[in-house]
């Protein structure tokens, strides 16, 4: 993939985003050190797969349409 | 219902909860300052990790927006605004031309400047009263045209991040007030449930150890004839 795609600043924004909202929600459906954890990993996995299938499927569109 | 305490890892016992208590002070205090309910209740961790998250996404994103994306608009020059025949006017009238601060309210004391400066603003002025001055007040078209040309991306990313922050404290405000979606049993009950599960198997095993009852002796053995599969006869 394109080097230059990733040396635009907003990428490097998006963890903190990932990071918080995984943990804050899944802190708000337990109680539970180790649920919320667990959770918000599972979270943080899926969310990280769904941006990044965003963006693959936005750069292929850009670069072979 | 939940499941805890399991008498052996196949036997789940099933644990009643007790009923939901409503705490509208906790979830005042979490809609001031996020997490601030859930430390008052004693869940200081959960309190200090929605304190800590939600501030770093809140102003991580007014930062990101070079701290101009957090606002109430004066509305005095704007075109009017009709929704359902009705002209909006004041407040409604300001927040159908920056939705966006819907969501920023509900970080809590954090985007309450942007209130102020809305009472306060003067348009003669280019900064509002101290000690906010230009924090959160709202950019005059010149100044807005700028920040959306000037900074790529990132000034809008900036107030997305502070609308999560405003949402996420929505979720927050429903734990301090209702507790969490998944509830588990508190603690007296687990060990109650505990207590229950060891004694039962107390019990069960001095049962087993213990002899027959003097009713229970076993009954006597019964002769068996002479037969040419058992020539020897007699107990088997």
């Amino acid at each position: 993939m394109n080097a230059a795609l990733f040396a635009v600043g907003i990428y490097w924004d998006l963890p903190v985003l990932l990071v918080i909202v995984s943990l804050v929600y899944a802190a708000t459906r337990h109680d539970r050190w180790d649920r919320i954890l667990s959770e918000a990993f599972g979270w943080g996995i899926r969310i990280a797969l769904f941006l990044f299938g965003i963006g693959l499927t936005l750069f292929l569109l850009s670069t072979y349409l | 219902m939940a499941s805890a305490s399991p008498k052996s890892s196949s036997e789940p016992i099933e644990l009643p909860l007790p009923p939901v208590k409503i705490d509208p002070l906790a979830a005042f205090l979490s809609y001031l300052i996020p997490g601030l309910g859930q430390i008052y209740q004693g869940r200081i961790g959960k309190g200090l990790l929605f304190f800590v998250g939600l501030y770093t996404l809140f102003f991580y994103g007014m930062w990101m927006g070079q701290w101009r994306n957090v606002w109430l608009p004066d509305t005095f020059d704007l075109p009017d605004v009709v929704i359902a025949g009705q002209r909006l006017e004041g407040v409604p009238k300001a927040i159908s031309y920056r939705p966006q601060f819907l969501a920023q309210f509900w970080i809590g004391t954090a985007s309450w400047p942007a209130i102020y400066q809305y009472v306060k603003f003067d348009r003669t002025k280019d900064e509002g009263p101290p000690p906010f001055k230009k924090f959160q007040r709202a950019p005059n078209e010149e100044q807005l045209n700028d920040l959306q040309r000037n900074s790529s991306k990132r000034w809008d990313l900036g107030w997305v991040y502070t609308v999560i922050a405003g949402v996420l404290n929505l979720l927050v405000i429903y734990d301090a007030l209702a507790g969490p979606m998944f509830r588990d049993p508190p603690k007296w009950i687990e060990e109650q449930a505990s207590e229950t599960a060891s004694k039962a198997a107390t019990e069960k095993v001095a049962a087993v150890a213990a002899p027959p009852p003097p009713s229970e002796v076993p009954a006597p053995p019964v002769p068996v004839a002479h037969t040419p599969d058992n020539p020897q006869g007699g107990v088997t």
